[in-house]
C-alpha cells in the first residue's frame, strides 16, 4: 500500500482540525506539568518557576508521607504485577497459539473477556470475590496485585501471540531437524526469539498497573494501600497543592521513559517501528 | 514444537487456572450475591446455588425501572451521556484519524506519537488538568469566557451559571468524558483507515468520482467496520464510567449508573443491589462486548490461520 | 546401503479429509540425486516433510536403510532438511548457526570449532562466520542453511525448494554448484521442486507427482523421452497431445487423425480406440505443403515465434488440434512464416501412443 500524498488537494482543513486535536489533547497536561514547577500553592495562578513540590523540605513528593507511600506502593503493585502476569501469559499465549482441538476457542474467548469487561463490572466481581470467596486474602496489596494480573494477562497474551504467528513454526522445526530435542527448541530457539515481545509485554503490563484506578480502588484496604491514581482522585476536589500536579508528573515520567525504553528494546531486536506501533495499537 | 497436544495445553494452564478463579469465578460471586441476601450487618450473602437465590433484590430493581423510577433516570442519563459523547467523539475523532491515515507524509511518525501519546498519560491526571483549567480563575474558564463561548453555552442551556463549568454541569461531563475517550477512539480508526488500499480510492477517482464522493462512496463504508468496533471499544468503558462524572460533576444531577453501583457498593452498605444493578449493566452490555468479540475472533481466527 | 530411502503406500490424510499423499511407494536409492517434481499441491512437500519428520504419516512405511523411522520424532532421525525459507536463526551469527546441531554430538568445543570450519569452506563461505544472517545475500543464506545441514554428516540430505527465492541466474549457478557438492560428498540427496527444467538438469533419479500420487520414476531421460502418461508428458517440456484413434497394424500401432494415418511405434502401442499422440516440437519436420511420404499431416501455420535459439512454429491441423513445432535457428530466414500451408513430418518412433488412464 502506497503512502502517497493525496495528488488531489491540500487538506488543509484537516490539518487545521488534527492541529487543534493534538493541541487540545496535550496542552491541558503540559499546564498541569507546568504547574508542578510552580513556586507558590497556586494551581492556576504562576508564580515563578520552582521545584519545591519535587524535592523541597515540605509538602513535596519526596518528603510528604501521604505522596511518597502512594508512589511506593504505585511501583510496588507494577513490579509485582509484572513478576506474575509476564511469565503467566507468555505461558498462555504460546498454549493458546500452539494448541489444536477442543477447548481452545472458548479459552481465547475468556482470554479476551477482560479486555471488553468494564473496569467496575471487574472492581465489583473482584471486591466480592475477596470479600466473600477468599476473605483469608481480604483487600489489601495481595488483593490489589491479583485484580490487576487478572487484567493485564490478556495484553501480554496478544502482544506475545502476534509476534508468535510473526515468527512461525519454522524455527523450531529446523531445530527439530537440527537433533534438538523439544525443551531445547523453546529454550534455545523460540524463547530467545520472543525476547523482544517479552520485554515489550511487561513494559506494557507496568504502564497499565501504574496508571489503573478502578480495580486497584476497590481492592485497596486502607491509606496504605493508596496508589497515586488514587491520591489524584481524592484529593482532585479538595485544595491541593501542586505537589499533586508534582507526583502526577513524577508517574508519568516513570510510565514514559518504561515505554520509551521497551519500544526501543522491541525495534532493535524485531525490527521495524511499524511493528512497536502494531503493538501499541493493539493495546 | 513437535512436543504432543498436552505440551502446550499444560502451558496454557496455569494461565486458564488463573482466569477461571480470579475472573469468572468473580463474575459469578456478583451473580451470587445479586441473588443473595443482606444480613443484619448490612453486609451481602450470596446464594452460590441457583436453586437458592433470592429474586428480591433484583425484582425491586426491576420494578423500579419499570415504573420509570430512579435507576431508569440514571440508566437513560447514562445512555444519554454516551450517546452524545460517542458522537462528539466521531466527530472530532474520524476527521483527525482521516488526516492521520491518509496524508501525512513527513510528519507520519510525530502525529502517530501526538495521538499514541494520551494512551499512556493517566487517565485521572488528565481529568485533574482539566479540574485546573475550568477551576474558578483557571485558565480554562477565562479563555472560555473572553472567547464567548460561555456566553454561548449559557445561551444555550448547557451552562447554568458564569464560571460554573465543575459546579453540577452535565455538560462538563460530556465534554470530560469526549476528553478522555477520544484518543481511544482515534486509534482504531486510524487502524481501520490505513488499511484501506489507496488504489481503490485513486480507481474511483479514476471512474469520474470528485474526492468528496469517492470518499462517501469508497473510504466511508470501508472503514465502517472500524468505526462500529472503535464505538464499542469505548463505549464500553464509558458506560461503567464512575470518575469522570465525580470528578467533574460531583452531583446527582450527572450521576451515571457507574456511579450508582460506586456509591452502593465500595462507598456504602447496599452491596446486594449494587450487584444487581452491575449485573443489569453486564447484561445490557452483553450485546456491545458480544460484537466486539466476535470481530475480534474473525481477526484471531487470521491470526492462528497465518501460522498454520 | 547408505542413505537409501524407500516409502511403502506412505499416505497422508489431514484432518479436513484432504488427501495430500496417497499410498506411494518410491524407491530413493542411495548416494544419488533424487528430485520430486510437480505442481503445487502434488504432495511433493508433504512427502518430503514426512521423512524429515515434520508431518506424521497417515499409514504406510519410511525406510531409513531399512529402519523404519516413521514414528522416530524428527530430532532423532540421521536425516536433515534444507528449508526454502531458509530459516537461519535471526539471534545467532553464522557460525553458531552452523555449530547449532554439533551440540548434540559428542564433541569436544575444538571439534565443533574445526568442523564448522570445514562446513564454511565446503560452501565457500570461509570469511564469514561472524556474520548476522541479516548481513547475508539470499544464495550466501541457502549456503550457509546448507552447511548448517551438511555439518551434521546427515545419510540423507532433504532440499524443499531451496533455489525458489533465486533470481534466475543465481539460481542457474546454484544448481550448478548443489550438483557439483552431491557428486563430491557422496549423499543422497532428496530435492522437492516445481520447476521441471531443474528436475532433468540436476537429478540422477526424478519422480513426477500430480494429486498425492507418483506419476512416474526414472531416469531424466526416461520421463522426459518415454513418458508414461499425458501428465508426464504434458509436465516435463513441452509435449504436442494429438487426438486419434487408434488400430492394429502389423506390428505396430495406426493412429487415424482425420482422413490421414500415421504409424506410431512408441509408447502404449496395444491400445486401442481414443488415444492421445505425443510428439515433442523438436522431433517433427516442417516441410512444405503437399509434401509426400508417410507419416504426414498437413496444416497452417497460425503464428511463427521467434524465441531467439529457435522458431516455435503453432501449426493448426485440420482436425482441430494445435501443434508446436520447432526449427533450431541457423541464422536463416525460415522458410515458412504466419499463414503458409505447411506439411508436419512425424516421425513414426518420435510419436508415442498414450492410452486414456482408466477412470
Amino acid at each position: 500500500m502506497s503512502r502517497l500524498r493525496n495528488p488531489w488537494g491540500r487538506p488543509r482543513g484537516l490539518v487545521l482540525v488534527t492541529a487543534v486535536y493534538v493541541l487540545w489533547s496535550i496542552v491541558p497536561v503540559a499546564v498541569a506539568i507546568l504547574f508542578a514547577f510552580n513556586d507558590g500553592r497556586s494551581r492556576t495562578t504562576w508564580q515563578g518557576f520552582s521545584t519545591r513540590w519535587f524535592t523541597g523540605a515540605t509538602g513535596s513528593v519526596f518528603h510528604d508521607a501521604a505522596l511518597q507511600s502512594s508512589l511506593k506502593h504505585t511501583l510496588l503493585l507494577g513490579v509485582l504485577c509484572v513478576l506474575v502476569a509476564t511469565p503467566l501469559g507468555v505461558a498462555l499465549a504460546l498454549g493458546l497459539q500452539r494448541w489444536r482441538g477442543a477447548g481452545s476457542g472458548s479459552v481465547n474467548t475468556v482470554m479476551l473477556l477482560p479486555l471488553v469487561t468494564p473496569e467496575i463490572v471487574m472492581g465489583v466481581a473482584l471486591l466480592l470475590l475477596f470479600l466473600k470467596i477468599f476473605p483469608g486474602i481480604g483487600l489489601g496489596t495481595t488483593a490489589q496485585v491479583i485484580g490487576q494480573v487478572t487484567f493485564t494477562l490478556s495484553y501480554v497474551v496478544v502482544i506475545v501471540r502476534g509476534r508468535l504467528v510473526s515468527i512461525g513454526r519454522d524455527y523450531e522445526e529446523v531445530a527439530a531437524d537440527l537433533g534438538a530435542p523439544p525443551r531445547d527448541q523453546l529454550l534455545r530457539v523460540l524463547l530467545p526469539l520472543l525476547a523482544p515481545a517479552i520485554v515489550a509485554s511487561a513494559a506494557v503490563v507496568f504502564a497499565i498497573s501504574i496508571d489503573d484506578f478502578v480495580v486497584t480502588q476497590y481492592l485497596s484496604s486502607d491509606a496504605s494501600t493508596t496508589t497515586v491514581s488514587m491520591l489524584l482522585y481524592s484529593s482532585a476536589r479538595g485544595a491541593p497543592t501542586p505537589a499533586l500536579n508534582a507526583l502526577a508528573t513524577v508517574a508519568l515520567v516513570i510510565t514514559l521513559a518504561t515505554l520509551a525504553l521497551a519500544f526501543l528494546v522491541y525495534r532493535r531486536f524485531a525490527g521495524g517501528s511499524d511493528a512497536a506501533v502494531a503493538a501499541a495499537l493493539e493495546v | 514444537m513437535m512436543g504432543s497436544r498436552w505440551t502446550w495445553r499444560l502451558l496454557a494452564l496455569p494461565g486458564v487456572a488463573w482466569l477461571s478463579v480470579f475472573f469468572l469465578v468473580a463474575l459469578y460471586a456478583v451473580v451470587s450475591v445479586a441473588f443473595g441476601n443482606q444480613n443484619t450487618l448490612s453486609e451481602p450473602v450470596p446464594f452460590w446455588n441457583p436453586l437458592d437465590w433470592n429474586v428480591g433484590y433484583v425484582l425491586t430493581v426491576l420494578r423500579d425501572i419499570g415504573s420509570g423510577g430512579q435507576y431508569l433516570t440514571v440508566f437513560l442519563r447514562t445512555f444519554l451521556f454516551v450517546g452524545v459523547a460517542l458522537a462528539l467523539s466521531l466527530a472530532i475523532g474520524y476527521p483527525v484519524a482521516y488526516y492521520a491515515a491518509r496524508h501525512t507524509g513527513r510528519w507520519r511518525g510525530l502525529v502517530l506519537l501526538a495521538l499514541v501519546l494520551p494512551f499512556w498519560i493517566n487517565y485521572l491526571m488528565r481529568m485533574l488538568a482539566w479540574i485546573n483549567l475550568l477551576g474558578p480563575g483557571g485558565w480554562g474558564t477565562i479563555v472560555l469566557h473572553d472567547v464567548g463561548i460561555e456566553r454561548l453555552f449559557i445561551w444555550l442551556g448547557l451552562l447554568s451559571e458564569r464560571g460554573g463549568w465543575l459546579d453540577g454541569q452535565p455538560t462538563t461531563v460530556i465534554i470530560a468524558l469526549v476528553y478522555g475517550y477520544v484518543p481511544f477512539l482515534i486509534l482504531p480508526l486510524f487502524a481501520s483507515l490505513d488499511r484501506i488500499d489507496q488504489r481503490q480510492i485513486e480507481a474511483a477517482r479514476d471512474l469520474g468520482a470528485s474526492p468528496f464522493q469517492a470518499f462517501r462512496r469508497v473510504t466511508l463504508p470501508l472503514s465502517l467496520p472500524g468505526i462500529l468496533a472503535g464505538s464499542v471499544l469505548i463505549a464500553l468503558p464509558m458506560f461503567g464510567d464512575y470518575y469522570t462524572p465525580d470528578l467533574v460533576c460531583a452531583s446527582a444531577k450527572c450521576n451515571m449508573i457507574g456511579n450508582q453501583i460506586d456509591q452502593f457498593t465500595r462507598q456504602g452498605s447496599e452491596k446486594v443491589t449494587g450487584a444487581v444493578l452491575t449485573l443489569l449493566l453486564a447484561l445490557v452490555l452483553l450485546v456491545l462486548m458480544a460484537y466486539y468479540l466476535r470481530s475480534t475472533r474473525s481477526a484471531d481466527a487470521d491470526l492462528r490461520a497465518g501460522e498454520a | 546401503m547408505q542413505g537409501e530411502v524407500r516409502l511403502e503406500g506412505l499416505t497422508k490424510r489431514f484432518p479436513d479429509e484432504v488427501v495430500a499423499v496417497d499410498g506411494i511407494d518410491l524407491t530413493m536409492p542411495p548416494g544419488e540425486f533424487f528430485t520430486m517434481v510437480g505442481p503445487s499441491g502434488c504432495g511433493k512437500t508433504t512427502t518430503l516433510r514426512m521423512i524429515a519428520g515434520f508431518e506424521r504419516p497417515t499409514s504406510g512405511r519410511i525406510l531409513l536403510d531399512g529402519l523404519d523411522v516413521a514414528q522416530i520424532p524428527p530430532h532423532k532421525r540421521s536425516v536433515n532438511t534444507v528449508f526454502q525459507s531458509y530459516a537461519l536463526f535471526p539471534h545467532l551469527d553464522v557460525a553458531r548457526n552452523v555449530e547449532f546441531g554439533l551440540k548434540y554430538k559428542r564433541l569436544t568445543k575444538q571439534e565443533r570449532r574445526l568442523r564448522v570450519a570445514e562446513a564454511l569452506d565446503l560452501v565457500q563461505l570461509g570469511g564469514y562466520a561472524g556474520r548476522r544472517p541479516s548481513q547475508l545475500s539470499g544464495g550466501q543464506q541457502q549456503r550457509v542453511a546448507l552447511a548448517r545441514a551438511l555439518v551434521l554428516t546427515p545419510r540423507v540430505l532433504l532440499l524443499d525448494e531451496p533455489l525458489g527465492a533465486l533470481d534466475a541466474r543465481l539460481r542457474k549457478d546454484l544448481q550448478v554448484e548443489l550438483k557439483a557438492l552431491q557428486a563430491e560428498l557422496g549423499i543422497t540427496f532428496v530435492f522437492v521442486t516445481h520447476d521441471q527444467e531443474e528436475a532433468l538438469t540436476m537429478s540422477d533419479r526424478v519422480a513426477v507427482m500430480s494429486a498425492g500420487r507418483v506419476e512416474q520414476a526414472g531416469t531424466p531421460r526416461e520421463v522426459y523421452e518415454e513418458p508414461a502418461t499425458v501428465f508426464v508428458a504434458d509436465f516435463l517440456g513441452v509435449s504436442n497431445l494429438i487426438t486419434a484413434e487408434a488400430e492394429a497394424d502389423g506390428e505396430g500401432c495406426a493412429l487415424r487423425i482425420g482422413e490421414r494415418s500415421l504409424r506410431a511405434a512408441r509408447g502404449d502401442t496395444g491400445a486401442r480406440g481414443e488415444v492421445k499422440a505425443m510428439i515433442r516440437p523438436e522431433r517433427i519436420g516442417v516441410e512444405a505443403q503437399d509434401a509426400p511420404g508417410e507419416n504426414r499431416l498437413p496444416g497452417m501455420v497460425e503464428r511463427a515465434v521467434y524465441v531467439g535459439t529457435a522458431h516455435e512454429l503453432h501449426v493448426r491441423l485440420v482436425g482441430g488440434d494445435l501443434v508446436k513445432a520447432t526449427i533450431p535457428n541457423d541464422g536463416s530466414v525460415p522458410a515458412f512464416a504466419q499463414g503458409a500451408p505447411v506439411t508436419l513430418h512425424l516421425p513414426a518412433d518420435a510419436v508415442r501412443v498414450l492410452a486414456p488412464r482408466p477412470g
